[in-house]
Order: C-alpha cells, then sequence, then structure tokens
C-alpha cells in the first residue's frame, strides 16, 4: 500500500529499477557502489539523485529481486552488499528485452520523422 | 518461489517487531554513503567542508529517503493510523465544547436509531421463534367480494381443508377464548386457546416439563388436558416442578395438568395463560356455523407460497360446491406466519424508522458543519503541514481519524441512549395495542452490528466531505493571508447546503408528526355515539354447567341486572355481549320480510350485537324511535330487534323502522320485528365508521357471557366494588373480569395512534433542535467572520437595525430555500403514511403551513442570537480586530 504513493519520479522509476539490476549482474555491491556505477557507465548523462536509490533498493528487496546482507567494505566499514536473486535475473532479462526493443522501435519511428 | 506478497508481507513483519533494528540499518547505510561520496569527493580535491556539503547536496534529504524506505517496511498505514488517533484524540481533548457537542449529536441521531432499529429488528425481522419459522402459514377464509381478505375460519371448512391438501404437513385451529379455573378457593377468569392437538408439534417446540397433547386429547370421554404457560405456571403455581398432573376443575369440569411450555410460547398475537385440546365433530352444531377459528399450517418442504394458494383455492372451491348455502363466494388465503402476524404494525414502524433516519441524517449534517467550521481555523494548520510535504490522502486519513473517535465516542454514546431510550420506548407502547412479539424486544448482536455499521456510515458522512474538503488547500493564499482566518475558499457554499439540507428534513418531519398529531386529534374528538364518562365495564361469564338451558342463562343473567341496579350509586345498567372498541363484533346475514334469506352467502351482512333492556341508557346512547328492550322481549313472545341509524339508511332508506319485519341468520326464532332504532355508536375500532347493526335482546338469544356496562352517578370507579358484591350475592361463585371504566377503554382505544403522534414528536423535536443548532452555527460563524465589515459599516454610520437585518437575512435565505425543499420532499414522502391517518389528507393545508411557519420562526429565532451580537459590534475593536 505504502509503494503506491504517488511520487513526480514516477516515470523515472523503471528506468531506475532496471539501471539498479543491471548494475548488480556481475556481483553484489553496496547502494554506493551502485551509485557510482550508473554515473560512470551512463557518462553522467542519467543523474540520479542519489538519496533516491535507497528507495529503489529497498523496494526491489521487498519485491523479492534483490538479496541483501550486511559485509565489511574495502575501507574497513559496515555495508549492506545488494545481490540479484534468481527472480531479479530473470526481471532483468525481461526488461532488458522489452529496452532493446523500445529503444530500436523509437529509434525507427524518430529516424521515419 | 513463494509468492511475492507473501514474501513482503513477512518482511514486514519482521519490520514491525524490530523496528529500532531496521531504523540503525537504514542510518549505517546513508552514512555509509555519505562517507563515501565524501572521500571521493576529496580525493577529487574538494576541501573537507565542502566535500560533506556536495555529498549531502548530490544525496538530496537523507530524512525523505528514510521516511520513503521506513514507509515501504512497515505496515505504514498502521502505524500511522495509531498515530492519527493520538493526534485525533490531542485536538479533541483541545476542544471540549466542540468535541462534547459533536459527540452528544453523534449520540443522540444513533442512539434513536438504535433504539427503534430494535423494535423493528424483534418485532419485523427476526424469525418467530418455532422450528423452520419461515414454513409456517397463516391461512384465513377470504371473500374478496366484501374485500374481506383475513376472515376466521369455519370449523367445517377447516375439517376439509385439512383432509383434502396436498401442501400442507399439517395443519392446526386456533380459537382465543377464556374458562373458568377452578383450584380450590375462588373461580378465576384466565384467557385460555383451544387449539388442536397436532398444535405444539407442528410449531416444533417442546414443553418444558411434561407433555403436550397427543391425539387422543379433546376427544370426548377423556379426562380434559391443560398444558399451561410458563407465566402462569410461574404466577400461580410458584414455578413448582409436581405441577404436572395436578388435577383441576375447567368450567366445571375436571382437568388434568399435562404439561408447561418454555417461557414466552406462543403465537405471536394470541397470549393465554393455558392451552386447552381443541377437537371438532362434524356434527356439532357450533362446528356448522359460524366463523371463528384461526387456522395455522406448514408447508412441505419445498412447496412455495403461491403453490399452496393455489391448492387451497382448488380446496375452497370444494367447500363451496359441497355447501353452497354457506360458502358461496368464498375462498382461502394462505399468508406467511411473520408478513401475517406483524401486517398492522409494518407501516407505522418503518415511518418511524425512516423519522429517526432524518434524525441521524440531520445530526450527521451538523457534526460535518461543526468539522468545516472547525477545519476552517485549522486551515493554517493543514496548509503548514501540506507544504511540509505531507500527501492530500495523508490529510484526509488524519481528518478522517478525528471523525472516527467521534463517531466511536458517539456510538458508545448511543448505545447507552439506545438502551435507556428502549425502555423508555416500551414503556410507552401502550398495554392496549401491544405490538407483536413485543416481550422479545431486546438489543442483540444484530443491533450491535446495525450500531456499528451507523457508525461507520456516519463517520464517512459526516467526516469524507469535511476531509475531502479541508485537505485540498490552496498553500499559497492560506499562508500568505496569514490571519486567523485563513479561510479555505468554497467551505461558506458547504456548510450553507449542509444547513439547508438540516432545515428541510426537520421540515419534512414536523410536517409528518404534525399530520399524525392532527389525525390523533380528530380521531380522539369523533362522535362515539355514547357517553363514556362514569361508565364501568366488567366481564362476568355464565357457568355452562350449572346454567345449561339459554333461557335458565338469560334469566340468571337478569337477575344479577337487578341486584346491580339496586346498588346505592348506580343509574342504570345493562349489558352487550362485545363491548364498544375493543375491535370485536358479530357479524351474520339477515332478509328484509318474513322469509329467511335462501342463500346465505348471497344475503346482506349485518353487525349482530346482543343486549339486555337497560344498555343504551347505561351507554348513553340514545334512542331515535320506538322503544328499548324489555322485560315483554321474553322467550315464546314474537323476537324484537333494535336497528342503528346506519341500517336504516343502508337498508330501509332512511324510511321509518318499527314495526318492519326481518329474518335473521341467528339462533333466534324468525321473524324479528323492530321495535326501535338507535343513533350510530363506534363498535369495532375508533376509526372505523358505524356499520349497520341489528341488537337482538339477551332474554331471546341468549348468549354463554355478558359484559356490564355500569353508569354510574359519580365516579364509576367508587362502585366497582359494590356492584362486585351485589353480583356476588347472587352467585358468590360467579367469576368477574376486565373490570375497566369505559374512558379507559376509549382511551386505550387511541393508545397505538397516541404512541405514533408521540414518537413522531419527539423525534421532529430533535430533529428541529439540531437545525436550529446548525442555523445557528453557521449564522454566527459569518457573523464572526465578517466582524470588520460590520465595524467598518457602522463607523460609516449604519444603524444597528440595518446591521441585524443583514444577519437576518442570511438565516431567511437559507430558512426559505430550504422551506421550498423540504415542503416538496414532505409531499413526496408523507403520502407512505396515508394508512395511518384518520380523515386527514397527506397534503392537509394547515399542517402544512404551520410547519413550514413554525420551522421559519425557529431559523429566525436561531438566528436572533448571533444577529444581536452583530449589532453590538464595536467599530473600534472590530477594525483593529487583526
Amino acid at each position: 500500500m505504502a509503494d503506491k504513493k504517488e511520487r513526480a519520479a514516477e516515470l523515472l522509476q523503471g528506468t531506475l529499477d532496471l539501471l539498479i539490476l543491471k548494475s548488480l549482474e556481475r556481483g553484489a555491491m553496496h547502494g554506493y557502489g551502485v551509485a557510482e556505477w550508473i554515473h560512470e557507465s551512463s557518462q553522467d548523462v542519467l543523474r540520479v539523485e542519489e538519496g533516491a536509490l535507497y528507495p529503489a533498493l529497498h523496494r526491489l528487496e521487498l519485491r523479492g529481486l534483490l538479496s541483501a546482507q550486511w559485509g565489511i567494505s574495502d575501507n574497513n566499514r559496515r555495508a549492506k552488499y545488494y545481490a540479484l536473486t534468481g527472480a531479479g535475473r530473470k526481471q532483468l532479462a525481461q526488461e532488458t528485452e522489452y529496452w532493446r526493443r523500445m529503444s530500436g522501435a523509437m529509434a525507427r519511428v524518430l529516424q521515419t520523422a | 518461489m513463494l509468492p511475492e506478497w507473501v514474501n513482503r508481507t513477512w518482511l514486514r513483519l519482521k519490520a514491525l517487531t524490530k523496528r529500532a533494528q531496521l531504523d540503525r540499518d537504514l542510518e549505517d547505510e546513508v552514512a555509509f554513503h555519505l562517507a563515501m561520496r565524501e572521500r571521493k569527493n576529496r580525493a577529487d580535491g574538494a576541501y573537507a567542508d565542502e566535500a560533506r556539503c556536495a555529498a549531502r547536496r548530490q544525496f538530496g534529504s537523507a530524512t525523505l529517503v528514510k521516511e520513503e524506505a521506513r514507509t515501504m517496511r512497515t505496515f505504514y498505514g498502521l502505524e500511522t493510523f495509531s498515530k492519527d488517533i493520538r493526534y485525533g484524540l490531542r485536538m479533541l481533548r483541545k476542544n471540549p465544547g466542540f468535541s462534547v457537542i459533536a459527540i452528544l449529536t453523534v449520540a443522540l441521531g444513533i442512539g434513536a436509531s438504535t433504539a427503534i432499529f430494535s423494535v423493528v429488528n424483534s418485532v419485523l425481522l427476526r424469525p418467530l421463534p418455532y422450528e423452520q419459522p419461515e414454513r409456517l402459514v397463516q391461512v384465513w377464509e377470504s371473500n374478496p367480494q366484501r374485500g374481506d381478505e383475513r376472515n376466521v375460519v369455519n370449523p367445517m371448512n377447516f375439517l376439509d381443508w385439512r383432509e383434502q391438501n396436498q401442501t400442507f404437513t399439517s395443519m392446526a385451529a386456533v380459537v382465543d377464548g377464556s374458562t373458568t379455573l377452578r383450584m380450590g378457593g375462588e373461580p378465576l377468569e384466565v384467557p385460555a386457546i383451544l387449539v388442536s392437538p397436532q398444535f405444539f408439534s407442528m410449531l416444533g417446540v417442546a414443553p418444558l416439563l411434561g407433555r403436550t397433547f397427543t391425539d387422543e386429547d379433546g376427544i370426548r370421554g377423556h379426562d380434559q388436558s391443560v398444558v399451561l404457560s410458563y407465566e402462569f405456571w410461574q404466577q400461580q403455581f410458584g414455578g413448582r416442578a409436581d405441577v404436572v398432573n395436578r388435577r383441576l376443575q375447567v368450567d366445571e369440569e375436571p382437568a388434568t395438568i399435562v404439561g408447561v411450555m418454555p417461557r414466552g410460547f406462543a403465537l405471536p398475537n394470541v397470549k393465554g395463560s393455558m392451552w386447552l385440546p381443541f377437537v371438532i365433530d362434524r356434527s356439532d352444531r357450533f362446528a356448522q356455523e359460524g366463523r371463528y377459528m384461526m387456522v395455522v399450517a406448514r408447508l412441505k418442504p419445498g412447496v412455495s407460497l403461491s403453490q399452496a394458494q393455489q391448492d387451497m383455492e382448488r380446496v375452497a372451491q370444494r367447500t363451496v360446491e359441497a355447501r353452497p348455502n354457506f360458502n358461496t363466494g368464498w375462498t382461502a388465503k394462505v399468508l406467511p406466519m411473520l408478513a401475517d402476524a406483524t401486517r398492522d404494525v409494518r407501516q407505522p414502524l418503518l415511518v418511524l424508522l425512516s423519522a429517526v433516519g432524518f434524525v441521524l441524517l440531520i445530526a450527521c449534517a451538523n457534526v460535518a458543519n461543526l468539522l468545516l467550521m472547525r477545519g476552517t481555523r485549522r486551515g493554517r494548520e493543514i496548509a503548514v503541514r501540506a507544504a511540509l510535504g505531507a500527501a492530500r490522502g495523508r490529510l484526509v486519513r488524519q481528518l478522517l481519524a478525528e471523525s472516527l473517535l467521534l463517531a466511536a465516542a458517539g456510538t458508545l454514546g448511543g448505545l447507552a441512549i439506545a438502551r435507556w431510550g428502549l425502555n423508555g420506548l416500551l414503556a410507552l407502547i401502550p398495554e392496549a395495542a401491544p405490538l407483536p412479539r413485543m416481550q422479545s424486544i431486546r438489543m442483540d448482536s444484530a443491533v450491535f452490528l446495525f450500531a456499528l455499521g451507523l457508525a461507520f456510515c456516519t463517520t464517512v458522512l459526516f467526516g469524507l466531505l469535511p476531509a475531502l474538503r479541508l485537505s485540498r488547500v490552496n498553500l499559497h493564499d492560506t499562508l500568505k493571508q496569514g490571519t486567523l482566518r485563513g479561510g479555505v475558499g468554497g467551505n461558506r457554499v458547504l456548510r450553507q447546503t449542509l444547513v439547508v439540507a438540516e432545515i428541510a428534513l426537520a421540515l419534512v418531519l414536523s410536517v409528518g408528526a404534525g399530520l399524525l398529531l392532527r389525525s390523533f386529534y380528530r380521531l380522539i374528538s369523533v362522535d362515539l355515539g355514547f357517553q363514556p364518562e362514569h361508565v364501568v365495564s366488567m366481564h362476568v361469564s355464565v357457568s355452562p354447567v350449572k346454567h345449561p338451558d339459554g333461557p335458565d342463562r338469560a334469566r340468571y343473567i337478569t337477575s344479577l341486572l337487578e341486584a346491580v341496579r339496586r346498588t346505592p350509586g348506580v343509574q342504570a345498567a345493562g349489558t352487550t355481549h362485545f363491548l364498544p372498541l375493543e375491535d370485536r363484533v358479530s357479524g351474520s346475514c339477515f332478509a328484509l320480510g318474513a322469509a329467511l334469506p335462501t342463500n346465505d352467502a348471497d344475503a346482506p351482512d349485518s353487525q349482530f350485537l346482543v343486549i339486555t333492556p337497560g344498555y343504551f341508557e347505561a351507554m348513553g346512547t340514545p334512542l331515535l324511535s320506538g322503544r328499548d328492550f324489555s322485560e315483554r322481549d321474553a322467550s315464546g313472545v314474537p323476537s324484537a330487534a333494535i336497528v342503528n341509524e346506519a341500517f336504516v339508511k343502508r337498508f330501509l332508506g332512511g324510511g321509518d323502522a318499527v314495526g318492519k319485519q326481518l329474518s335473521v341468520c341467528w339462533t333466534v326464532p324468525n321473524p324479528v320485528q323492530i321495535v326501535g332504532v338507535v343513533a350510530n355508536a363506534r363498535q369495532t375500532r375508533l376509526k372505523d365508521a358505524p356499520e349497520p347493526t341489528i341488537f337482538l335482546s339477551n332474554m331471546q338469544a341468549p348468549m354463554y357471557g355478558a359484559t356490564f356496562v355500569v353508569r354510574a352517578a359519580g365516579d364509576p370507579g367508587q362502585i366497582v366494588r359494590s356492584v362486585e358484591m351485589a353480583i356476588h350475592r347472587v352467585d358468590p361463585e360467579e367469576a368477574i373480569s376486565e373490570v375497566q371504566t369505559m374512558m379507559h377503554v376509549f382511551s386505550d382505544s387511541a393508545s397505538d395512534a397516541r404512541f405514533q403522534v408521540v414518537l413522531l414528536m419527539i423525534f421532529a423535536g430533535i430533529a428541529v433542535a439540531l437545525a436550529m443548532i446548525g442555523v445557528y452555527g453557521v449564522v454566527s460563524y459569518s457573523v464572526g467572520q465578517r466582524t470588520q465589515e460590520i465595524g467598518i459599516r457602522m463607523a460609516m454610520g449604519a444603524d444597528a437595525r440595518a446591521i441585524a437585518r443583514m444577519v437576518l437575512r442570511e438565516a431567511m435565505l437559507l430558512a426559505g430555500l430550504a422551506v421550498a425543499i423540504g415542503l416538496a420532499g414532505a409531499l413526496a414522502l408523507t403520502r407512505v403514511m396515508e394508512s395511518l391517518l384518520y380523515e386527514t389528507k397527506p397534503t392537509d393545508a394547515v399542517t402544512l403551513v404551520a410547519s413550514c411557519v413554525a420551522i421559519l420562526l425557529v431559523a429566525i429565532g436561531a438566528a436572533m442570537l448571533p444577529a444581536r451580537r452583530a449589532m453590538r459590534v464595536d467599530p473600534m475593536v472590530a477594525l483593529h480586530y487583526e
């Protein structure tokens, strides 16, 4: 009931979820790592307000797409590490496929215009 | 994998129990992120302070993030709900005046509704306390040509019905009457009910003690058996278990008590102290003549009401063929037992229920108005909350939580009021016109569910509208204005609409109450045709054992009458077989002239009463022509009759009646000569116009019992004792019952109408009072809002009266509009009351006009106080108001 809350960011939410799933494809990472990965791999085009990442991470965890575990970071601090679950991997594949088709279609539409 | 929602619910449950831990984790997670970002920023070359600030900036609002994560984790609704409730409690405590008024208003509305619903539930809705009660029916004889749908049944017809029907598992006859009981001491006259032996097994109710009747009971030659009611057993035998097999005398014949029924067992409208077995013998004269039995029956499984009706019509047709003289024109009518028993009270109860529904609606409108007014003062608080990021849904929820608290407190109060009100209500229900199943009226689980439902509905009704309206704040305007008034636009119209609705509803109720009042007044000022003052009546049953033959019974009554007439203080005395205004009369056929009607069914019908000389004198009914009965009209001389005006008008064309001959279907030698004409008098009920009536002399057509009417010179209550003694001097064992003054009988006959009018007046009174509060609230609020404007007007030279007019104009406009709407509503709705009204149309102009004027006056009265306050506004103070 709570995650139905209306936010302006809702439009972006799906995108953000996909980015997070993608960032965790190669292994567990903490929230800061995810944020950094998004900055770097999108060459700063997608400027996510970093705070917004955490509700998204928690939501994905609640949906069972991510699992979370507390561990020790490379600088010896307690940090929460997120990893993809089986369901998360499946969701990532589906979403990726969808985006491919979508962006392909958009590209064609824009070219013909 | 588990379904998603299971996982989510599990995590949430975990979150609920380990909230502190999760909060710390979240804190750590955010801190870690900020620390990492700060380190990165410094590595990129920023100074320490700047690096930290930049990290914060890049992160955004940490509070918001934590809040959002938290709401996701937990049962957000549940937690904020308890928070809302606590906050609501605080707000209600801060405004005790407001809270008390709101809670009382809700309590009044819910209390009244719940009390009336308790009655409706117990009387109309709750199943009858028998086995599979929905399969029980009443079967009546009906005569569609005479518009008589529910007539009592002839014994022969009942026997044919029972033998020939194919749709009932069993059928039982019920006749209520009274018997004289003797258990050693004084004889006791008690209400007793004759029932077919299978009556008890048909209803499926087992006795508390002993047994009920078997097929042998009631067969002649067997000992008479008696089953006692629980109440009579308690009262006469102190609830002793050894009462079974006790012997006693019933109507001078030996009988044995065989059983006791459980508490409250009875047919809905037939109360008796005991049941006697009733076996009909086709050869009995009383089986062939007259219709006087009630018939109850149980439908076979799977048989519908309409199938049973068709079956009974078929059987009834066969009885017509078998006895055409008696049965032509008659058929049978099958009605569900519960609907049949509550037929007379359904309409009045539903009218009362709608009336309290209106009261509740008005109460809700009032509380909604109070909430709106208070909410407007809280406009700034709400705006600030909205500015701090409270979502609209959150604000609505919080405002609703307050309403829910009000409703909960109001419902508790309402249940208390209902309990207390129900006792008052039951005390108000006249003994003479008891509701069917009245003793079962109580507040049960259905009533509590109803109250709970009301609480929920009222919360939505009075809470949702203000909550939605108030939460739609215009931040910019409200905060900028920065004044106490902090108005939320549009509320004024909403408040005024609510008040208009209140007044309109109150008007509808007032019209309803006014109509009943007017009808009641007409009813009690109707011309009775007799003078009830100074008259006392009492019933004497003549023992058929001591006085087996008719002339002997008649002589016995005459001797009692002579003794009564000799009593000091007695002016006149006579007897009748049915007292007026107790809904009892006999009816039979007759023919003009010396020849008996050839066909009972086609002959004209008249009411019949058997009286003694002196009856009319004692009752004060004027003799218009001819003479009263006298000692000369004894057995052996030609039969005499007296008829009333209605008879003369209907059957003799208003001409001269005395000397004319009649032949009557009654146990009296024909022909009968009319010797006198009396004025019309009300016989069955107060509201029934007098019907054509033939009076016969008890000397010539002796009855088994007689009701004495005795006119006293002074207070009739004071001669009762000496009249009883006079009767006991003739026969010390004579059982005298139903001693009551005629004024009492008269008052009882109007009691159900009085009950309805009193209740509806109370409800209308509450409604008007609530509407008055509503008007007062709205007008005084708008005076408060316009204090500054009024100050300016006064400073500019407006005089106080102009100001008062300005204020009153608002009240007048609202009330005028409401009266127009309410009048339309009243015209549409009071039509359902038509059956409750006596010689009063629902469109009665006097009532309508009087109600409208009264409502307008009340509205102006309610506006007077704020108007006076406006007149006293000090311009200087008003202008410094802000």
